[in-house]
């Protein structure tokens, strides 16, 4: 609200226009993270919405269910499919297991489970942000002397943190009973309990930190985790910065959606470097 | 009077209701249309003289012309002066307005000075106040006027401390806001109720739970309570609160909703009441019913209010005393006579068009 008042020399017409969009970027990606600053932080602050967190949960995570089985199941089905096709060529069939455990738990599972919810979860906090935003319901919790952030943003970011893992991992064990259903079912290249012997083993392979958790699992934790953030403060940041009425409403929606899936695969890419420079492969 | 028409406005020359002061004018036309075995004063014929207009359904391409007897709603004479207009200001003016002066409503012995504004300055991407400066004090009424996008809401948000100034300052009971930090501005927003345009009712809620949502926040009341607090709030506001309270918004009407947003601004016994056009988009009736319940806040609880609205019938009715906000500044603040009697040719223009 406070434009700078500080003189500065003038500039040529099109540098000009460089710089105020490049100030305007910088600006935006300022609130971005400033917004998941104080989304993360009033995780730990009173008051605390237990109530809101309860009914994101809900909404997030439970009535997502439904699309992540669906999506985890045929996804792990087309993959046992394609392998025994691949494989084949190298005599290797007995392992698609390994082939199928390995992919969703480390990338398919994340990742699709994730692109799923942002589609779902994020298009849902955005719209509805983005109404409370253009009838002044924002305006009027401001008035009633409530935090927005700590009464909508907060319970959405800590409630999508808590649900996505579980939703991934749920994904990734109907993805790998999926391909259990086509590779030991369907196609009859393995028998069932070779299959599961076969997923151990594949997670075994990536090692073990702290003896017993499989670096595996990390990374297929973690990555849920990051995505998560992402979704949920990118759908807040768009709903709330929702102007011009419900045609911006709609804009937002898709913004947040399109903004949210890019950010994942994109992140997905980096992160996976980090960890498996940490986990030492 | 059993042959004369149960429906009189469709009676050409329809000189129902026709007061005394007009009647010299209109009765000659009446005459002509009266049926020479006519009945009494009035012109109602049991049969027209003429046939009536629009009696046959209008053909595609005609166009509309309004024709002598057909009723427009205005008079001649109204249409050239604005004398309606006028008519109606004056009435307002000659009602009872002592409730609107100044009241000491904390009973400290002092009206003293509630809200302030300091020459401030305000812009977005283009100024949008420039060297503002009122001030209301207790149980005054101010209503903001202009024209649309002159920064009218834009000044209830400076009072709530949702925008800051850039220059200026903004003082509420003698405190200044104007630089407090955000968790601290929240806390002096508690002194105050707001209503918003379009009521801004949130609508995951119901009713009840909208207008106990101050109360739930700030308020360490039991629910028995806040029930109490809840029914009388809806009472003062004229609605059913059995029926009304279990509601959500998308239920209600827009009166209904206006008056549930009131309510709500109100639930936590604000010595502040702010307005943004509580009465743009409803019809007349609702329009009064509002204007009413505002003016009853005053005069009972000795609430100052700040309203900014669109329309100046109400605004005479309820103010103390009227600022108008053109070109970045106030251009008049002063009492409705003085706004009435005034002979500035912008002011005029303002009070006459309609």
């Amino acid at each position: 609200m406070r434009p700078s008042s500080h003189s500065l020399p003038h500039l040529p017409a099109f540098l000009e226009r460089i710089n105020t969009a490049a100030k305007k970027r910088v600006h935006t990606i300022q609130d971005y993270f400033t917004l998941a600053w104080n989304a993360l932080r009033f995780i730990f602050a009173r008051p605390f919405y237990a109530g809101d967190l309860v009914q994101q949960m809900d909404a997030i995570g439970v009535q997502s269910l439904g699309l992540v089985i669906l999506t985890g199941f045929f996804t792990g089905a087309v993959l046992a499919l394609q392998a025994s096709v691949q494989l084949r060529t190298f005599g290797a069939t007995i392992y698609i297991g390994r082939l199928v455990a390995g992919s969703v738990i480390l990338e398919l599972g994340p990742v699709l489970a994730g692109l799923m919810v942002a589609a779902r979860v994020g298009s849902g906090i955005a719209a509805q942000l983005g109404s409370m935003k253009v009838t002044e319901q924002i305006d009027a919790l401001n008035t009633l002397g409530t935090d927005p952030i700590k009464k909508l943003v907060t319970p959405r970011v800590l409630a999508t943190l808590i649900m996505l893992p579980i939703l991934t991992i749920i994904n990734d064990a109907v993805g790998i009973f999926g391909g259990n259903v086509v590779a030991a079912v369907l196609l009859d290249v393995v028998p069932t309990p070779l299959y599961w012997r076969t997923v151990w083993e594949q997670i075994a392979a990536g090692g073990f930190s702290l003896r017993v958790i499989p670096n595996d699992f990390i990374q297929g934790l973690i990555k849920p985790l990051v995505f998560g953030g992402i979704i949920s403060i990118t759908a807040c940041y768009f709903g709330l910065g929702t102007t011009g009425g419900t045609e911006g409403v709609g804009t937002s929606t898709t913004r947040t959606v399109v903004t949210a899936s890019i950010l994942i695969l994109i992140v997905d890419y980096f992160l996976t470097q980090i960890l498996l420079s940490v986990l030492g492969q | 009077m059993a042959d004369q028409p149960r429906d009189e406005s469709l009676a050409p020359g329809g000189a129902r209701d026709a007061p005394d002061a007009e009647a010299p004018a209109r009765e000659p036309q009446a005459e002509r249309r009266r049926d020479p075995a006519g009945t009494s004063d009035n012109a109602r014929s049991p049969e027209p003289a003429q046939p009536r207009p629009r009696d046959e359904p209008m053909r595609p391409g005609q166009k509309f012309r309004a024709q002598d007897g057909d009723r427009t709603g205005r008079r001649d004479e109204d249409r050239r002066s604005g004398g309606h207009f006028r008519q109606a200001i004056r009435e307002e003016l000659a009602s009872d307005r002592t409730a609107v002066r100044g009241r000491d409503a904390n009973g400290d012995g002092v009206i003293s000075e509630v809200i302030r504004l300091e020459n401030v300055y305000l812009s977005f991407d283009r100024p949008i106040l420039e060297d503002v400066s009122f001030s209301a004090h207790e149980g005054e009424t101010i209503v903001v006027v202009g024209e649309s996008g002159t920064g009218k809401s834009t000044t209830l948000k400076l009072i709530l401390r949702l925008l800051v100034p850039d220059q200026g300052r903004v003082f509420i009971d003698g405190k200044d806001i104007t630089g407090l930090s955000f968790n601290d501005a929240l806390k002096e927003r508690q002194k105050m109720g707001m209503v918003f345009q379009g009521a801004a009712l949130f609508d995951s809620m119901s009713v009840f739970e909208n207008i106990a949502y101050p109360l739930r926040e700030h308020t360490e009341m039991t629910e028995e309570e806040i029930e109490a607090r809840v029914r009388e709030k809806l009472q003062f506001v004229d609605l059913d609160p059995d029926q009304v309270m279990p509601q959500l918004p998308s239920e209600l009407s827009g009166g209904m909703k206006k008056r549930v947003g009131i309510a709500r601004g109100m639930a936590n016994n604000p010595e502040i009441m702010l307005y943004d056009e509580p009465t743009s988009g409803l019809d007349p009736l609702t329009t009064g019913t509002i204007s009413r319940l505002i003016k009853k806040l005053q005069g009972e609880l000795g609430v100052t209010s700040i309203v900014v609205s669109h329309d100046i019938r109400s605004s005479f009715f309820m103010a103390s005393n009227i600022a108008l906000l053109a070109n970045r500044k106030i251009c008049f603040f002063g009492t409705p006579e003085e706004m009435a009697a005034s002979d500035d040719p912008y002011i005029r223009d303002f009070l006459g068009g309609l």
